[in-house]
């Protein structure tokens, strides 16, 4: 079985076919490139499932490339290698679960460009998958490097077609690829530093010369350079993640994104940055992990609070989403700096959650963009008027949102507090917990301002006649709520895995 | 005498031939038959590239009294540079066509200044590396000045000065030398500082040295003619003058530092904080140009310090990366004049001029796209390898050089900003009855633009062979 299901073709598939679609060769109509790249999403996600389902946890899927004999860089120590445990494997699913809604989503969105687009939202997940699989440094820096330039091109070519203004959002658009691509880099290079220094100190100290996230042994490095070396790491992560000050990119490149690419930014995207502080710092870092996880969780609660109070001020509903995800990234954020395993559980587990509910919030606000022409929440009413089905899809997965049981970032919020409270490391960690249940709240509050201003009052007559929803935005909305509830409902299929 | 001739001087002399040939002709051919110029000098210089071959390298050899050495480094770098001249050779097709009486001189003065290239890195006393230096100084003001115009006058007289004052520095750091050591051959120098102390005049004649050599690079007291001789130079020049003088002033500059002038601490700094300051110029500079020559002047003085200042940072480790790190440039850099080659010089080079261009040319377009964002360090390309190799070896040379290196990255991103600024307008949309961006391209445009795009993919992919190789030749210097 290793045979076939192997890592390489998972990473391989989308690449191959990205370039397949860009090269001229290939044909230029509009619906053949579209169900070309939903079949080939398809094809990728039930790859993963088949993945999934035959992984074994004492023997994970590894693989090792090697060109005619030799390494990749042999002089460093750097080996294009592979492996997936639990937690990659469960993101793995994630990201091609996403990829597939996105590109299901992206008939009624995109209407340009389409060799382009596909080309570029492949090449975008092969980058990805490549994030969460690479068990190499510089590997990860590869991929996480390789993820921009299909990000910037995602960002600032698909914007939100049909609006009224069509020249100033295109102009907008363009402005925050480029604002979302200079602070990625930024980060990047603080990265890029870490993981200079990192393996530098590891072979001058361990004597090991190389790069693999198993070779590294922090036991010996002082701890002043495991400090520097894992603050820089965390601006890396923490441009991605975001953590607050490093976070203004991310409002305007989610709100100016068209749908798909804003679902596939707050569902996987954010997550990358994420799993980097699990990887780096949390797993292999542990010692200065330890140190700097109260400052953490102080940043992780000032997330979690600030945002939540500028989202209930917002009046686009692109930019509440947008928001409330950085607000829930936080909690991401202080799960693992609980630094336990019922922590770490919590974490992956509201990576999943989070990523279908943001997944389900951009769509139902891209429905309502493409139907109205409208994402100001003052002018916007009455949509539950002439939309029922998504306002009862709306209702659903906005009440998961805020944390309702039977969905299942209920049971995420849950453990991230449990986690927080027995944390050992230090009582910052567990006042943050306390102090991060005012969330629960503040959530309700912006979520339910976006459900009451939006849906209910009364419907403007131009909007009389503006249909319901399509089968393919009821086939992701219905995908994204069977999922909330099966995770919602049966915890432990994830929970197993990780613990 | 004629031992060493025939020993290490062979692809000179072949080189010298055709030149001699080349003046001869200019003067007995019409100036009709421009055409064969072109062929007669790149067959010269596939004779050099042949010639190469007799180089005794086993480990080193000395000739004329020690005054010119060979060995596997400076088979290495003779060999690329004849290979850029080579390539360049194979741009200048629209250039002779507008300079049809002066074709023959044109290709006599570009094959002498290779010929001071080579010589430049086999040089192995002072008085040959300053006779070389200036037979490559002197052909390139003529090059630069050869298309019409009034800008190509004024970037070949600034080149001028900018080189007359960079010597002065030069000779008068040698002189000081000189005067410590008694003797100008190199060999004999390290003799006398590995036996003796140094002292603080040692160390300000190595920086003169090196001052008055990385003029060429552009580093910083001497970096501003750049944006003016890049903006007045024609492109395929450019091809010559981004990638040949570099590589000769590198390759005498990483042996005089590794030798001669190896134990000198100053050195190291003020070439460091030089570099730093280069690049931040360099960097800044760029971010409000709409030029795309004078983009990459910048690129090219940028990348230039980044290069140096590893080698400053004197190990041999340190030594195969900046080799590495040159080649990939090399190659990067051929791609990008080449495109810009065929887009012509009727327009002038400005960012709006290219946009749309994507839609009428996607194969000459993606290269030129991959080789700038190689440029910009992006993966899967040979640039991310290359800058991750190179930084790799300041990082590992002490905790003093993190915020140095800490500032190359953050100048990066400003990098990254300028190199995206010359590829978007690319992929911008444009009105399709317009018929102007179509690019006629000859052969060797073409050819010279996929295989370097090709060897940057290649290498980014998978470098360890280039990589051995450097290791090899650092290794063996």
């Amino acid at each position: 079985m290793n045979m076939i299901l192997s890592i390489p073709i998972l990473i391989l598939i989308p690449c191959v076919i990205s370039l397949i679609l860009l090269s001229p060769l290939f044909t230029s109509n509009e619906v053949t490139i579209r169900r070309f790249a939903k079949s080939v999403c398809a094809f990728h996600f039930a790859y993963t499932i088949l993945m999934l389902i035959f992984f074994d946890s004492a023997n994970p899927y590894t693989a090792n490339i090697s060109f005619w004999g030799a390494d990749w860089v042999q002089a460093l120590g750097i080996k294009f290698s592979f492996k997936i445990d639990e937690i990659s494997m469960i993101l793995c699913a994630l990201t091609s679960f996403v990829f597939l809604i996105a590109s299901i989503s992206s008939k009624f969105n995109i209407r340009k460009n389409h060799k382009f687009y596909y080309s570029m939202l492949l090449l975008l997940e092969a980058a990805i998958i490549g994030i969460f699989t690479s068990s190499d440094m510089f590997l990860f820096f590869l991929f996480w490097e390789l993820e921009m330039i299909p990000a910037y091109f995602l960002i600032g070519g698909s914007f939100n077609y049909g609006a009224k203004n069509y020249d100033e959002e295109r102009e907008r658009a363009k402005k925050s690829a480029i604002k979302f691509i200079l602070f990625t880099f930024s980060g990047s290079m603080f990265m890029l530093l870490g993981i200079l220094l990192l393996h530098h100190y590891n072979f001058i100290i361990n004597g090991v010369l190389s790069s693999c996230f198993t070779d590294i042994n922090d036991s010996a490095i002082p701890m002043s350079i495991q400090l520097f070396i894992a603050s820089c790491l965390l601006i890396g992560f923490g441009v991605k993640l975001p953590i607050i000050p490093l976070h203004t990119w991310l409002p305007d490149a989610h709100t100016n994104a068209s749908t798909p690419v804003s679902m596939v930014l707050a569902g996987v995207l954010l997550k990358t940055g994420a799993y980097g502080i699990y990887r780096f710092n949390y797993e292999t870092l542990p010692q200065s992990f330890q140190i700097i996880a109260p400052i953490l969780a102080i940043l992780a609660i000032i997330n979690i609070i600030y945002t939540a109070f500028v989202c209930y001020a917002q009046t686009d509903i692109k930019r509440i989403v947008a928001y409330s995800s950085i607000s829930n990234m936080g909690l991401i954020l202080l799960s693992l700096c609980a630094f336990n395993k019922i922590g770490l559980a919590a974490s992956v587990f509201h990576m999943i959650a989070h990523g279908l509910v943001t997944c389900g919030l951009f769509m139902i606000t891209g429905i309502v963009y493409l139907r109205f022409k409208d994402r100001n929440i003052n002018t916007l009413q009455g949509v539950a008027m002439v939309m029922p089905r998504l306002f009862g899809f709306a209702v659903l997965i906005v009440l998961a949102s805020i944390g309702v049981p039977m969905f299942a970032p209920f049971i995420s919020e849950i453990l991230t507090i449990i986690s927080a409270m027995n944390s050992e490391l230090s009582f910052v960690i567990r006042i943050s917990a306390l102090l991060s249940l005012p969330l629960l709240i503040l959530s309700s509050c912006y979520m339910l301002k976006f459900l009451h201003k939006g849906f209910y009052g009364e419907l403007k007559e131009e909007y009389l006649k503006v249909n319901d929803l399509s089968v393919h935005e009821f086939v992701v909305l219905a995908s994204i709520l069977g999922g909330l509830l099966v995770f919602g409902l049966f915890p432990n299929s994830i929970l197993s895995m990780i613990s | 005498m004629i031992n060493d001739i025939f020993n290490i001087l062979l692809p000179q002399v072949g080189l010298g031939i055709f030149i001699i040939l080349l003046f001869i002709l200019s003067m007995l051919l019409s100036p009709r038959c421009y055409k064969y110029a072109r062929i007669i000098s790149a067959v010269g210089i596939s004779i050099a590239i042949t010639l190469l071959s007799t180089v005794q390298t086993e480990p080193q050899y000395f000739g004329f009294r020690g005054s010119i050495m060979s060995d596997s480094y400076t088979l290495l770098f003779d060999f690329i540079i004849l290979l850029c001249g080579f390539f360049t050779v194979l741009l200048t097709k629209n250039l002779v066509k507008t300079i049809k009486r002066n074709a023959f001189t044109f290709f006599a003065l570009l094959l002498s200044a290779i010929m001071g290239a080579i010589n430049v890195v086999s040089a192995n006393d002072f008085l040959t590396l300053f006779v070389s230096i200036e037979l490559l100084g002197f052909s390139t003001y003529f090059l630069i000045s050869v298309s019409k115009g009034y800008y190509s006058k004024e970037a070949a007289f600034k080149y001028l000065i900018t080189s007359a004052v960079s010597s002065g520095f030069f000779l008068f750091g040698v002189s000081y030398l000189y005067g410590i050591t008694g003797s100008i051959n190199f060999s004999q120098i390290y003799e006398y500082i590995t036996d003796n102390e140094t002292s603080l005049v040692y160390s300000v004649s190595a920086i003169m040295i090196v001052l008055g050599l990385a003029s060429k690079l552009a580093v910083f007291p001497f970096a501003n003619w750049i944006i003016d001789v890049y903006k007045g130079c024609e492109t395929s020049i450019l091809a010559f003058l981004s990638t040949i003088p570099k590589l000769a002033m590198f390759g005498i500059i990483c042996r005089l530092m590794v030798f001669p002038l190896g134990n000198s601490f100053e050195l190291t700094f003020v070439i460091a904080v030089l570099c730093l300051i280069t690049a931040f110029w360099a960097n800044t500079y760029a971010i409000r140009e709409n030029n795309v020559k004078v983009i990459f002047a910048c690129s090219a003085s940028a990348n230039a310090s980044y290069a140096l200042m590893t080698a400053s940072l004197v190990s041999v480790y340190n030594l195969s990366t900046v080799i590495f790190y040159l080649l990939c440039y090399v190659i990067m850099n051929l791609g990008v004049f080449a495109f810009l080659n065929m887009f012509g010089e009727e327009k002038p080079f400005d960012v709006s001029n290219f946009s749309g261009i994507f839609h009428r040319n996607h194969g000459l377009t993606a290269a030129y796209a991959l080789s700038v964002l190689s440029l910009a360090g992006i993966p899967v390309m040979s640039g991310f390898i290359a800058k991750i190799y190179l930084f790799t070896a300041i990082s590992s040379s002490g905790f003093v050089f993190v915020p140095f290196l800490l500032g190359l990255l953050l100048l990066m991103v400003m990098a990254l900003f300028y190199y995206l600024k010359v590829i978007l307008p690319l992929f911008e949309n444009y009105d399709k009855n317009n018929e102007t961006v179509k690019i006629k391209a000859n052969f060797s445009q073409q050819f010279v633009l996929y295989l370097t795009t090709g060897l940057t993919l290649f290498i980014g992919i998978c470098p360890e062979f280039l990589i051995e190789l450097c290791r090899f030749i650092a290794y063996n210097i």
